[in-house]
């Protein structure tokens, strides 16, 4: 019997210490209506009422042999103009499930209106929607087409875009960008690409020095715009693809930069904060300090940027970058690397390694709840 | 009538005090290599990892080879802890199959305290140092320790695992340029659990393949024991059997990647063991010779 007790002690000392080594391998993804947040974290996927914080349905997939191929859902899921949500499973399943938010069962679990599966990588970019089609970049360097009009509840590519080849580095993990006529893609192969809305050819593709984890973003000048691991803000010509790059930043830029107006604001994994103006090619103001890695990309509410940090603090940057500060500083353990989201009057930031998946805050920075509640 | 409780406990005590230290330098040395290693554990960690990534930029980016020769690099810089602990097991072998040491422990079996001393005794009597297996062993549990989380972090293959890893990275690693990791090996992503689609059924064939190793390297090296009530013939045989379930469900659970150092490791355990020419094939067979065969 001690021997029993000493086999399973040693099994459970070394479970605990082999589960705490490395911690999550992605952070969770979170969007928003203007009264529902959904949120992916590890196992499910959460659907809350922003007013009240109740939690409406929750969807979750059966684990496998042993409980040991579970779901994985740290994808930011997409809602389409019909109220499908769009979830990927970035677990060893590689199914995109497209859930019913109109319809729930008695247990509180949304339908499944079609599921796609027929691809051989990871799910970790967010898909594109673009009219009646779906443009699903996958871990196996292509991007599948759907068609979201055919009614079919396991759905089939009508078009298989292949960007990559055979290359293991291929992953496509950000969300395209679409200026009306063709969709950009971004590859952690050191490569984006432009591809033909109507024809799905490629347009055009450029190397870079480094890998593209963030989407690309169309700035006001009609350039397109995208940070890089080479720490460099890179400039494209959308129609075809002449390539500048801009500005040397202090380190990898991970998160997508947001534009308002002829600026753009983005941040990098060392912390620093960046404003740059499209229409001088000069910084608008030195570079901000912050207290931990950005790979969120800042929220721009009324005339305050918002930026998230690795730390949990989210600062509060006024957009001529005069003044500057923490604007809200959680109570406890947690780090922050999703974008925070904008619902209605309040502001979302979803929290990992947390007791809390996300919190609630006014547009002062109090807190209004949590999810799940304290 | 003398004691023989006190005559044995005055065979302990030396002469020279001095002697009672001998032959613990090395167990001085092995908490020290401990102590050291588990207070700088993430230096352990990271210099494993900027090893491994170094050679994965030698072998052309194939991080299943380096991985590979990684664990061919672990086991011949531990060579001599292994070959010390071989023959630490091998004298403690010899000892079980002592016809003194089986008549102690038939005399003394219902007086665990007497049998303790005789058996104390007949060790230092024949010069056998009852840590001369488990120091070795005990030196490599920081290494193991080390080197899970070290693969882990290699070849974590979410945005967070490639964040985590830049930081890891020495600067000679030039981490932009490397990173995403080519993960792939053979049929498997090594950052992801391995399961192999079979009649529609996800089965973990790495897991599979992990346990059955780890079975193989137990049987083969288990040194065989003349008696087969001896407490640790009977502890050796319940670990070659826990240990691979063990690692199975270490397998089933954790990246692929662990379960090619695992298999590698075990693999390579077979083949060390097999140079020294004690290896016993014919254990592998029900009802086999339990006699290894002699060393050349």
């Amino acid at each position: 019997m001690p021997k029993k007790i000493s086999f399973i002690a040693f099994a459970l000392f070394a479970a605990i210490f082999l589960a705490g080594c490395t911690g999550p391998s992605a952070w969770p993804g979170l969007a928003a209506s203007d009264k529902v947040a959904y949120l992916a974290h590890t196992n499910a996927v959460f659907a809350v009422d922003v007013n009240t914080g109740a939690e409406l349905w929750q969807f979750s997939v059966g684990g496998g042999f042993l409980g040991s191929n579970p779901s994985l859902f740290v994808t930011t899921p997409v809602l389409t103009e019909d109220e499908l949500l769009i979830v990927p499973d970035s677990g060893n399943k590689h199914t995109l499930y497209a859930l019913d938010t109109n319809d729930i069962t008695s247990d509180k679990t949304p339908n499944i209106a079609w599921t796609f599966s027929d691809v051989k990588g990871h799910w970790v970019a967010p898909p594109l929607v673009v009219d009646d089609r779906l443009f699903a970049p996958n871990s196996d360097g292509n991007v599948y087409v759907l068609d979201l009009t055919d009614g079919r509840t396991e759905k089939s590519a009508i078009e298989k875009i292949e960007l990559s080849g055979e290359s293991e580095t291929n992953r496509l993990w950000a969300q395209p960008v679409s200026d009306g006529t063709r969709i950009f893609v971004t590859s952690l192969d050191h490569r984006i690409f432009a591809i033909n809305l109507e024809t799905y050819a490629i347009e055009w593709q450029h190397q870079l020095d480094a890998a593209v984890p963030g989407a690309p973003v169309l700035g006001a000048d009609g350039m397109l715009y995208v940070g890089s691991l080479a720490s460099k803000l890179e400039r494209f010509d959308p129609a075809t693809g002449d390539h500048e790059s801009v500005k040397d930043t202090n380190d990898w830029v991970w998160g997508t930069p947001v534009t308002d107006g002829d600026n753009l604001y983005f941040g990098d994994v060392a912390g620093y904060f960046y404003s740059y103006n499209t229409k001088t090619g000069d910084w608008n103001f030195d570079p901000i300090q912050l207290d931990g890695a950005i790979t969120a990309s800042p929220l721009i509410v009324d005339d305050q940027i918002l930026v998230a940090t690795e730390s949990g603090n989210v600062y509060s940057v006024l957009k001529d970058g005069s003044d500057f500060g923490v604007w809200y500083h959680p109570d406890q353990e947690g780090n922050v690397y999703s974008t925070p989201v904008l619902s209605g009057d309040y502001i979302l930031v979803a929290y990992l390694q947390s007791d809390y998946y996300f919190v609630t805050l006014d547009r002062d920075g109090d807190v209004k709840r949590t999810f799940p509640e304290k | 009538m003398k004691n023989p409780g006190n005559q044995t406990q005055q065979a302990q005590l030396p002469e020279n005090p001095a002697e009672l230290f001998k032959g613990s330098w090395k167990t001085f040395l092995v908490i020290g290599v401990l102590f050291v290693a588990f207070t700088n554990f993430n230096f352990i960690i990271d210099l494993m990892i900027n090893i491994m990534i170094f050679i994965y930029g030698l072998v052309g980016r194939n991080f299943g080879l380096a991985l590979i020769l990684f664990t061919v690099l672990i086991r011949v810089l531990t060579w001599p802890l292994n070959a010390q602990q071989m023959k630490g097991q091998q004298a403690m072998q010899e000892l079980q199959n002592d016809k003194e040491w089986i008549a102690v422990q038939k005399k003394y079996a219902k007086d665990k305290e007497k049998l303790a001393q005789e058996q104390f005794r007949i060790q230092r009597e024949r010069g056998v140092n009852v840590f001369g297996s488990c120091l070795p062993m005990l030196i490599q549990f920081p290494i193991l320790f080390a080197l899970i989380p070290a693969i882990n972090y290699a070849i974590g293959s979410g945005p967070l695992s490639i964040l985590n890893l830049s930081r890891r990275l020495y600067d000679f690693q030039n981490a932009a340029e490397l990173v995403p990791l080519n993960s792939k090996f053979l049929w498997m992503d090594m950052g992801l659990p391995e399961r192999t689609e079979i009649f529609g059924f996800a089965i973990p064939v790495l897991a599979l393949i992990v346990a059955l190793t780890t079975y193989l390297q137990s049987k083969l090296t288990m040194p065989p024991s003349a008696n087969p009530n001896d407490q640790s013939a009977q502890t050796a045989k319940i670990m070659s059997i826990q240990m691979p379930i063990m690692l199975f469900l270490f397998s089933v659970n954790y990246a692929s990647g662990l379960s090619i150092y695992f298999i590698a490791s075990n693999l390579l355990g077979i083949i060390q063991y097999a140079a020294t020419g004690r290896v016993n094939w014919r254990s592998l067979l029900p009802g086999g010779d339990k006699n290894p065969p002699a060393k050349k």
